[in-house]
């Protein structure tokens, strides 16, 4: 039965993400000061980026996801031939895609922090945001590979599992670098 | 080799740039919303969950699609058996989800003493009616995709998480404005 295999797999998996989801909020709304006129931390524009790149790092990792379990349908990858030519392919598409979205986030949102009336600097906020874009980029290439050979070991459906997992990893995983990177590069530039 | 990193590139760059755009603009939504946001605290812990769920429901879906086009399992047609038993299962995973989140985040806020002006009975009333509508709308969004890029020649893998995740973060803050309105104020 489709239904109930579906239900099986990913509704504790939807759950969890639900609550992971919490904690990504927690973590967020402890990193106030970054957004706060007047704090000594304070960076302007980062607050415009946030949503954005969550969602740019959530799309290219589900998609990569998604890729993969097309490719294991298909019968392209799996245990016994995983690290092949096919998945080297699209962790490289993916890295690629992620340097040139940071990117295009970064100067984004340096325009819309003006038109909101705010003079972010330019460099400051897309250094921050391709670092940081990049850095998540790669951890969650790594974690893609873990959890998609996870799923082939327990016989699991990778398409199940992969896009509630990867989405779920990657906000917090993506607050947590734009958290460190920012720190960083405020006390740096 | 059916994969290439080019290929990946290209077929990425346009739809992950709309949906930075529209994220960006979603994002501004919620900052001019803030007045609704401090009346009900509460929400600060529901809307990044109606809009994961919804999203990840949405991945789901939308990947299964796309492996079952690929392999050649499922018809580009709303006829096929297969595709509506995965779309139908998909809306009912997402009720569930919702219903069980909505107990877990009232919970948590009457223990935050977050629960100002709302009752139990009211928010799971708000956060299960939000988020079915929403996962419906999802659930459509993800077949149309899917079977749209394919039909065009793209990947759906590419073209299904970008626009679902979209979707789900400016409509999920929508519809729980709307149902708030409709059932609290």
């Amino acid at each position: 039965m489709l239904a109930r295999e579906m239900v099986k797999q990913s509704l504790p998996l939807l759950v969890l993400c639900g609550i992971g989801a919490i904690v990504t909020g927690h973590v967020f709304s402890a990193m106030q000061d970054l957004f706060q006129p007047g704090s000594e931390s304070f960076i302007p524009g980062l607050i415009v980026v946030i949503p954005a790149i969550i969602a740019m790092r959530g799309n290219i990792s589900t998609a990569l996801g998604s890729r993969l379990g097309s490719a294991y349908h298909l019968g392209i990858i799996n245990e016994q031939d995983f690290f092949n030519q096919e998945l080297s392919q699209n962790i490289i598409g993916s890295l690629t895609l992620s340097v040139i979205m940071s990117f295009v986030v970064g100067i984004l949102a340096y325009f819309t922090s003006i038109l909101l009336g705010f003079s972010p600097d330019i460099v400051k906020l897309v250094v921050i945001v391709v670092l940081a874009g990049t850095f998540s980029g790669i951890i969650l290439s790594l974690l893609t590979v873990v959890i998609i050979y996870i799923v082939f070991k327990r016989g699991y459906d990778p398409d199940n599992i992969t896009g509630p997992a990867l989405a779920t990893f990657g906000d917090i995983i993506t607050i947590l670098s734009i958290f460190g990177i920012a720190f960083f590069i405020g006390g740096v530039l | 080799m059916i994969y290439r990193w080019t290929r990946v590139v290209h077929a990425g760059l346009p739809i992950l740039t709309l949906g930075v755009c529209v994220e960006i603009f979603a994002g501004q939504l919620l900052q001019t919303s803030q007045h609704t946001l401090l009346l009900f605290p509460i929400l600060f812990l529901t809307i990044p969950v109606i809009n994961s769920v919804a999203g990840n429901i949405g991945s789901v879906l939308g990947a299964r699609l796309a492996s079952g086009l690929h392999v050649g399992s499922i018809e580009m047609s709303f006829k096929d058996a297969t595709l509506r038993e995965n779309v139908f299962t998909a809306i009912v995973l997402g009720s569930v989800t919702y219903f069980i989140l909505s107990i877990g985040i009232y919970s948590l806020a009457s223990y935050l003493d977050l629960t100002l002006g709302i009752n139990l009975v009211e928010f799971v009333a708000i956060m299960v009616g939000a988020g079915i509508t929403l996962v419906c709308i999802i659930a459509l969004a993800s077949v149309f995709t899917a079977v749209w890029s394919f039909k065009k020649g793209l990947d759906p893998d590419d073209m299904v998480a970008p626009v679902v995740t979209t979707l789900g973060d400016t409509l999920g803050i929508i519809f729980l404005f709307v149902f708030i309105g409709v059932i609290v104020l």
